[in-house]
């Protein structure tokens, strides 16, 4: 059951991180926006995190068969899809504090060096979960200021991953318990949310224009 | 308060504006554009060099005076800016 969860959760996490990744990216070759510049590296981040838990489970299970999931893969997976919510959060903060304090964007990035190498997966979920946890209420305070229905969707999707990332740490505490089943649950359904406004976005009359650079 | 406006936003004001607000076939004046994007005339000037440069903007010159009117290339960006906004306003972001 686990199992099948793990590879659910890191195969869909690897389609929606893709899908508006490639979409971000199609974004910022056709307008030159640097915000979707930072939404495309976030979202390929995620993806890639994703697929390479992905990976790792299919290695072990049909080629190593050791019985468990090397944990320096997980553990890079979890540092890339880190990376991922980091530009989230990253967008957000250069939003808020634009123009008025370069500090304020130079430190964002300190989380990333305060690491040790002792416990380095529980430490990068604790991270993500507040970089997620910063870029849904970010998001639901511009769901104020636009009444963007769309907003509500991504911030809803940004809590569950939060609440998701919270469980998995968590779970860490109580290692026999479901509290890793139902995060992986609840972080399936993020991803889910996260992608349904997206998908909605029309992009049948966009085209790559070699003039706009 | 005064609301922050990200380089690009200005780019769509000054697009849409030679876009939906043609004074006349040869298109809108600097100072019609000074006046609608609210931006310095040495800024204007820097930006409307580089939408010229880069085909998004035509310059007509009529009577002496420069007018500037949206390319077919600028209706595509627009397009374009106006999808990627609402992308971005998904996430309570500003492109």
């Amino acid at each position: 059951m686990e199992f099948l969860l793990e590879n659910i959760l890191n195969l869909v996490g690897f389609l929606v991180g893709l899908a508006i990744g490639i979409m971000s990216l199609v974004g910022f070759r056709n307008t030159g926006s640097p915000t979707l510049f930072r939404l495309t590296i976030a979202f390929l981040s995620i993806s890639i995190g994703f697929l390479v838990v992905w990976a790792g489970y299919m290695v072990e299970d049909f080629i190593v068969k050791s019985g468990s999931l090397e944990r320096w893969i997980q553990t890079v997976g979890i540092v890339i899809q880190t990376v991922g919510y980091f530009f989230i959060a990253f967008s957000h903060s250069i939003k808020s504090f634009f123009p008025k304090s370069r500090y304020f964007r130079s430190i964002g990035i300190m989380p990333l060096f305060l690491v040790s190498s002792v416990q380095i997966e529980h430490i990068f979920r604790s991270v993500s979960f507040i970089l997620l946890a910063y870029g849904a209420i970010e998001t639901i305070l511009s769901y104020f200021e636009n009444k963007n229905k769309g907003a509500i969707s991504v911030a809803t999707g940004l809590s569950l991953l939060a609440l998701g990332e919270f469980l998995g740490w968590y779970s860490f505490v109580f290692p026999e318990s479901l509290l890793y089943p139902i995060s992986m649950a609840v972080r399936i359904g993020g991803l889910i949310a996260l992608f349904i406004p997206v998908s909605k976005v029309p992009l049948t009359r966009i085209k790559f224009d070699k003039d706009i650079e | 308060m005064t609301e922050y406006r990200t380089h690009m936003k200005i780019i769509g004001d000054i697009l849409y504006t030679t876009r939906d607000d043609l004074l006349d076939e040869e298109g809108v004046t600097v100072t019609y554009l000074i006046r609608k994007a609210n931006i310095s005339h040495s800024r204007i000037s820097r930006i409307l060099k580089t939408l010229v440069s880069q085909g998004l903007l035509e310059q007509v010159e009529s009577d002496g005076t420069n007018k500037y009117k949206i390319s077919n290339s600028g209706r595509e960006f627009l397009q374009a800016y106006k999808t990627f906004s609402s992308f971005a306003d998904n996430f309570g972001l500003t492109i």
